[in-house]
């Protein structure tokens, strides 16, 4: 990928910004721009009612108009609060989740970053978001903000061990790294998925099934409450906190950490695809190696990790408009008395089947 | 540890029964309707906007009395006989011009207590019930419907009908009076005896 | 001047420049933020001289772990953004004659190590070595290590818990 973009323009300094804004503008994007109004439909019609409806036809254009609207929003900073880090605060965590993106294997033609600690790297540069949280509710000088800013960090610390250790059996399991080799691993055709034992043989592979099964569940909990979505949304919890630590926001800057929120749900999904589902090969082999046609592959890959994305987004989605709020204890509770134990139950398992 | 098993697979279980209940109903019709292009059918004696038929009211004033907030205001003029409103369409006779019906609906509460006393049935609820303004002069109705050139008309012709039958009263009752002197001067004619007496 | 370069003195300035904000800051939260900026840069840095495994790691727990739990620390503490921080220069001349002899130590040391000077390959990787050595070769040491931890931790519980009795 980089090298095609050195052969467009010439420059590798060029060709290394565009590779960096490329997954923006190619993904994240359009991606927010379709998940909002998805959002807005699924809620919906869930609750048998039809959402947007006036701004074409069945208000697709509904995200368009919005951001229309904020684009034109008045940007208000009150006077108490602390002007530099609460205009630094939406950066920060945008760079965090669009950091993230930098190491995932788009298609084989797209892999942001192959390097070796990708997933390391993965699970680190969430903290920056984690930073930048605090930064806005303490910035906002606001006690809902501050509020909310703690509850999300203390959230997000915690459920970040499960997933750790979810991650770390996988690593075991898989012996690297580095995302793009992990989805190779999982090449050729559905039963090669991690989720479905991976390239294991013989008796092994069906140990690992109910395991690995346990282990997509446990790292699907804990990345959903590391990205704040209902149930796990306290921190932003509309009827209690206004809306958490970015309650002080209005405008652009809201839209940053909008963006940011729907940039996390992408990732984590994106993460779980590459983890358990194959990353971005195909279940059933490619159109395009049997019709002969070379460059069809890596866009069918390019679709199917799209696809199997959005569908862990969906989701999301579609737990949140099903489960209401859990309380803090009960939070806590379900990530240290339920989600570690059992994550490191799985760890020893695994491991243990992986030595023999 | 059993508790625990069991509280693990409940957990899972219901977040899953969950799930298939808000599945399903993503597949339900809607049970909202896109109301400015549609709109809901109202229930049969629905209480909304008030109208009133001139060509019934005969000018009670009962309605504006059983008014509890008074958002009601009529003012009326006796009709001269040459000149009278004409019947109702139930064939009663009116005789009172009505020269002003104003009902201030922003501060009507819809009670409906206006309706049932009235006893030519002409002020009744309609089924109208989008009628915001901007000015809230502009939410006072007025129904009566004589121009004001025709209501001046109208209180002079009252007042020359008026005065014609003051005068004649006045005429009468100077004839009256011009009688009783007159009566009064025969008696007295008849009986100068008695006086003399 | 290589894109390299452009990208090494980039992350240079942002450490030494966040680093002096987070001595001279007046507000101890700005000084906690700009720590985030400095550790940021250090991993930069790091990851520039080949140790990308170290780089994560730094930002995994600097940035993930202590920065967060300074900054916990600094928040839950009533009044603490109204206290004044004295960050005025005091006893200037014995702190020029410590630095003096620092920087010539320092000095010193750096020309007379004998530096390695000689290239070699930087390896693509350094998880799998770094792996491989802290079980092999510095297998005690690590395991001190985590019992170290473990200890912190079993001592961090019992004192939370102590006032429950
Ligand atoms: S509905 Fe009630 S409040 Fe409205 S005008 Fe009639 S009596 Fe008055
Ligand atoms: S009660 Fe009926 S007839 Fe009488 S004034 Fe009111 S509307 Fe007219």
């Amino acid at each position: 990928m980089y090298n095609f973009l050195i052969d467009i323009f010439g420059s590798p300094v060029i060709a290394f910004f565009v590779a960096a804004a490329l997954p923006l503008f190619l993904f994240i994007l359009p991606y927010a721009l379709i998940a909002v109004l998805a959002e807005r439909k699924v809620s919906a019609h869930m609750q048998d009612r039809l959402g947007p409806m006036r701004t074409g036809y069945h208000g697709i254009f509904q995200t368009v108009a919005d951001i229309l609207k904020l684009i034109q929003k008045e940007d208000i900073t009150a006077n108490s609060i602390d002007r530099t880090l609460f205009n630094f605060a939406p950066y920060l965590v945008f760079i965090g989740s669009f950091a993230a993106f930098a190491v995932l294997p788009f298609s084989s033609f797209f892999v942001g970053s192959s390097i070796d600690i990708g997933l390391f790297y993965f699970l680190a540069i969430s903290s920056l978001v984690v930073a930048g949280i605090l930064m806005g509710g303490w910035s906002s000088n606001n006690k809902y903000s501050l509020l909310g800013a703690m509850r999300s960090v203390s959230q997000i610390i915690s459920y970040e061990i499960p997933t750790a250790i979810v991650v770390l059996t996988m690593v075991m399991l898989t012996s690297t790294l580095n995302l793009d080799t992990i989805t190779n691993q999982q090449t050729a055709y559905f039963w090669n998925w991690n989720i479905l034992g991976g390239a294991a043989t013989g008796i092994a592979k069906f140990l690992l099934i109910p395991l690995m099964f346990a282990a997509f569940i446990i790292i699907f909990i804990s990345t959903l409450a590391e990205v704040n979505r209902t149930p796990f949304d306290i921190p932003e919890a509309e009827s209690e906190l206004v809306s958490g630590f970015f309650t002080e926001y209005t405008g652009m800057k809201f839209a940053m950490f909008f963006l940011a929120e729907y940039a996390n749900m992408l990732a984590v999904s994106f993460l779980i695809t590459v983890l358990f589902f194959g990353g971005y090969h195909s279940p059933f082999g490619y159109l395009g190696n049997s019709l002969g046609i070379e460059w069809l592959v890596p866009i069918e890959q390019g679709v199917w990790f799209a696809t199997k994305g959005l569908t862990f987004v969906l989701v999301q989605m579609w737990l949140r408009w099903t489960l209401p709020r859990l309380r803090v204890d009960q939070l806590m509770t379900v990530c240290w008395k339920y989600l570690i134990p059992y994550s490191v139950a799985i760890l020893l398992l695994v491991g243990f089947i992986t030595l023999i | 540890m059993k508790q625990y098993f069991i509280n693990t697979w409940e957990g899972l279980w219901t977040v899953l029964v969950g799930m298939k209940i808000t599945f399903k109903h993503l597949f339900d019709p809607a049970v909202t309707i896109q109301y400015p292009d549609v709109k809901p059918t109202m229930p049969e004696r629905a209480r909304n906007r008030l109208f009133v038929n001139m060509d019934d009211c005969i000018g009670c004033d009962q309605c504006a009395r059983a008014c509890p907030v008074n958002c009601i205001s009529i003012e009326t003029l006796k009709s001269t006989p040459d000149d009278t409103p004409g019947e109702t369409s139930q064939g009663k006779k009116k005789a009172l011009w009505v020269t002003k019906f104003d009902i201030d609906i922003a501060k009507c509460c819809f009670c409906s207590l206006c309706v049932y006393p009235c006893p030519t049935e002409c002020i009744e609820m309609t089924k109208v019930y989008e009628f915001s303004e901007f000015e809230r002069n502009d939410l006072i109705y007025k129904f009566a419907v004589l121009t004001p050139e025709e209501i001046t008309d109208k209180t002079q012709k009252y007042d020359e009908f008026q005065a014609a039958k003051e005068a004649e009263k006045l005429a009468a009752a100077k004839a009256k009076a011009e009688k009783a002197k007159q009566d009064a001067a025969k008696k007295a004619d008849d009986n100068p005896d008695k006086k003399a007496e | 001047m290589e894109l390299y370069d452009i990208i090494f003195y980039l992350f240079a300035a942002i450490t030494i420049v966040s680093g002096i904000v987070v001595v001279n800051a007046k507000n101890i939260v700005h000084s906690a933020f700009s720590l985030l900026l400095t550790f940021f840069g250090v991993s930069g840095i790091y990851v520039l001289l080949g140790a990308d495994f170290l780089a994560i790691v730094q930002i995994m727990v600097y940035v993930g772990g202590i920065l967060i739990l300074l900054l916990f620390g600094v928040m839950l503490t009533n009044k603490i953004t109204d206290v004044e921080i004295r960050s005025g220069s005091f006893q200037v001349f014995p702190a020029i004659i410590g630095l003096a002899a620092f920087a010539a130590i320092l000095f010193g040391v750096m020309t007379s190590t004998n530096w390695k000077t000689e290239s070699f390959e930087i390896p693509a990787t350094t998880t799998f070595q770094l792996g491989r050595l802290l079980i092999s070769e510095y297998a005690l040491v690590f395991e001190l290590l985590g019992i170290l931890l473990l200890v912190a931790l079993i001592g961090a519980a019992s004192i939370a818990r102590r006032d429950k009795e």
